[in-house]
């Protein structure tokens, strides 16, 4: 309940800060929604942004159920893709993987880190991301380059996700992961652990629970999650890497995971309103010249609003 | 000096205080006692203005003092600056705040020394004597002590029933709550006795026996010979017993562990009782909630909503049930009311019976008696050599005082 207040709230505020532009937030809104799951185009759009969120969401949200803060979702996520371009002549499946492998390796830098030196992993994940986004930037002005060198940007890769209309089969796989999420949360000896260890780590070490261990599976789960959602997402939508590719995909899964309060199956339902809200943005920009970073104002109210209403606080 | 009438507050749908009556005078010495969860500081929270009642009204004079079961006090910090944040915003240099704790310390009449070390150098006993100090140099009219001597020495213990007496003497009425029975008897000059949330006896004077048996609905057993199989640690808190806990558990992770704070260390409150009985090993929640006569709603209730009784019994029945061969018990029954002390007691008997060997830490001498084969003094880190209860008896109280 507090997850649609918030997002209420969101809206609100939305609409406020248009009536203190001199614009009608009637219309606004009027707009958003049109431009969101207003058309058959519309709605595709809606669902195509949801996969990525939907993804970096349950990354974000498994590692912090277990006590892990992974902020390192963008980074996983480009050198998934990178990874996933590079593999793509070996067929979907083993992009995919490789995907996958590549963002859980990235993440287990930072539990290196952790477990080697305590490094805080809400620092490293960070610092991991610039790294990435530098690492995506050498790679398509370099050796990852297109044939002809003309933009910096990469070839279109030697494989595609199958599609119907504009929707790829990642939304299938995206459900999928949130359900084998919340089973392993929920339904298992392991997530039970995990979620111990995430509530109370001094307890959980009591209990006879490997803290350490878990952490290192976290992380990787986590990484794998949102390096997946990387390869998704050149797979389906892009086809190529070019350097601003991860449009901030995995800053979102933040804000995506807390508003679903770390509940897998909730990741869902809001990813999809954070894919309506960008969509709808974007359409906002088009047809009323309104700068699509409403989205991000958006994003920063429904946490600003959650952490108000007390439903998230860090632990530590 | 301070009159409660009617008084009734709710918790959901649990009643914590019902529908109390109580007056304090000014000089005298009151002493609370009943089980866990028989509403004890609930009442004196709302006496001292923390909670606000459902019902009943509070004729207070202005000052109240309560000292806490817990320390509230920054530990980063010194005496004299953890003493300088009670008092209105100002410039003063450090110096001045040091002089300043030195006055203020020496109008308590308490022993402490050195008001520039760091709250954490402290040992427990210290700290529980800053608390007072608190307390007292505000001069209250009411002094509320929440269960004061449970982590205190016997002499700290009389060290500060003798504040407790001067202060009384000086006009301020001093309530205490305690589980110790022998205490209360001994310093109180009247005994309020609360079970489920009600005042079931007030007295000027009674014996042990009558008074365990006001505080709980069935009659007590009786305490038996020591069990064979269990080795106690005494001490006073703060001298190496977590360490040595801790190692224990490192050495011996499959041992059943129970650790000495358990909302911190045990329990995972934000989980279900089946959750957390099955933390270990694969268990029936059910099962184990009728064995361990476990009062909860459900299976679901999250642990975190038991009273501390309850929760060591969470505790004890996901780590005993496996029926461990060793069995680390640290502080198993502190803050645990008579019964639950009693049913604790009895587990460990039994789970010793069975073969297990049984590492016990606890600072509750009565306790290692009761329960102990052989006994161990733990002083400043060091392990005195192993005795019998016959002849710990006689050194137990020199050796944990540190002395040769």
């Amino acid at each position: 309940m507090k997850a649609v207040a918030a997002a209420i709230a969101a809206i609100l505020l939305l609409s406020l800060s248009a009536l203190a532009f001199g614009r009608s937030p009637v219309e606004l809104l009027n707009i958003l929604v049109t431009g969101s799951v207003g058309s058959r185009f519309a709605i595709e759009g809606t669902l195509l942004k949801s996969v990525p969120l939907l993804l970096t969401g349950l990354s974000v949200a498994l590692a912090f159920r277990a006590g892990v803060w992974n902020i390192g979702g963008e980074g996983q996520f480009i050198v998934g893709a990178i990874v996933a371009i590079v593999a793509s002549r070996y067929g979907v499946i083993a992009s995919l993987a490789a995907a996958m492998l590549a963002g859980a390796v990235w993440a287990s830098i930072a539990t290196a880190m952790r477990l080697w030196r305590n490094a805080p992993e809400v620092l490293t994940t960070i610092l991991l991301n610039f790294t990435a986004i530098h690492l995506l930037g050498w790679c398509v002005n370099g050796p990852l380059q297109e044939r002809g060198a003309q933009y910096p940007q990469t070839d279109v890769a030697a494989v595609a996700l199958p599609q119907a209309g504009d929707v790829h089969a990642g939304i299938l796989i995206a459900v999928a992961a949130s359900v084998a999420a919340w089973f392993l949360l929920y339904r298992t000896a392991e997530g039970l652990r995990l979620r111990a260890t995430g509530f109370n780590a001094r307890a959980a070490k009591w209990a006879g629970i490997d803290v350490d261990r878990q952490l290192v599976r976290a992380m990787a789960i986590s990484g794998a999650l949102a390096g997946l959602a990387g390869g998704i997402e050149l797979l389906g939508v892009t086809h190529r890497l070019f350097e601003r590719f991860a449009a901030g995909y995995g800053y979102s899964g933040i804000a995506v995971a807390l508003l679903a309060q770390l509940h897998p199956l909730a990741t869902i339902a809001s990813a999809i309103f954070f894919g309506a809200l960008a969509t709808g943005a974007g359409e906002l920009q088009r047809t009323a010249d309104i700068s699509s970073n409403v989205a991000i104002f958006g994003q920063a109210v429904v946490i600003l609003v959650l952490i108000l209403f007390g439903s998230w606080r860090a632990r530590d | 000096m301070l009159t409660l009438r009617g008084i009734t507050k709710r918790f959901g749908e649990n009643v914590a205080v019902d529908d109390v009556t109580l007056e304090l005078r000014g000089g005298e010495i009151v002493a609370i006692v009943g089980e866990n969860g028989a509403g004890k500081t609930t009442l004196m929270r709302i006496a001292a203005g923390e909670l606000a009642p459902d019902a009943g009204t509070i004729t207070a004079d202005d000052a109240i003092g309560f000292v806490h079961q817990h320390f509230l006090l920054v530990s980063d910090f010194t005496i004299a600056e953890n003493l300088a944040l009670q008092r209105a915003w100002s410039f003063a240099s450090l110096r001045t705040l040091e002089d300043e704790a030195e006055r203020i310390i020496a109008a308590t009449g308490i022993d402490l020394h050195g008001p520039s070390r760091r709250v954490e150098e402290l040992s427990v006993g210290e700290k529980s004597k800053l608390e007072l100090i608190k307390a007292i140099a505000k001069k209250p009219r009411v002094l509320i002590l929440d269960e004061p001597t449970s982590v205190l020495t016997p002499a700290e213990s009389e060290e500060l029933f003798a504040v407790m007496r001067r202060v009384a003497s000086e006009g301020t009425a001093v309530v205490f709550i305690s589980h110790k029975l022998p205490e209360v008897l001994a310093i109180a000059d009247r005994i309020v006795v609360m079970r489920r949330g009600r005042i079931v006896l007030e007295t000027k004077s009674m014996t042990a026996d009558e008074l365990a048996n006001a505080m709980v609905d069935a009659p007590l057993p009786t305490s038996v010979a020591p069990a064979k199989n269990i080795l106690a640690i005494v001490g006073v808190a703060g001298n190496g017993q977590s360490q040595l806990a801790e190692r224990f558990r490192d050495e011996h992770p499959d041992a059943g562990l129970i650790p000495e704070d358990r909302t911190r260390d045990g329990i995972i409150a934000e989980m279900s009782i089946a959750e957390n009985l099955a933390l270990r090993s694969k268990t029936n929640a059910d099962a184990l909630i009728k064995l361990f006569s476990i009062k909860a709603t459900s299976a679901k209730q999250k642990a975190g909503s038991l009273s501390g009784g309850n929760q060591q019994k969470v505790i004890l029945a996901r780590e005993l049930s496996r029926k461990p061969g060793r069995i680390l018990a640290a502080e198993p029954t502190r803050g645990l009311d008579i019964e639950a002390t009693a049913f604790v007691h009895a587990q460990l008997r039994a789970a010793a019976d069975a073969g297990a060997s049984i590492l016990l830490i606890t600072s509750d001498l009565d306790e290692a008696f009761a329960l102990a084969d052989e006994i161990q003094v733990i002083y400043r880190g060091r392990l005195s050599e192993r005795m019998p209860p016959a002849v710990a008896r006689e050194k137990v109280g020199a050796l944990m005082a540190g002395l040769p």
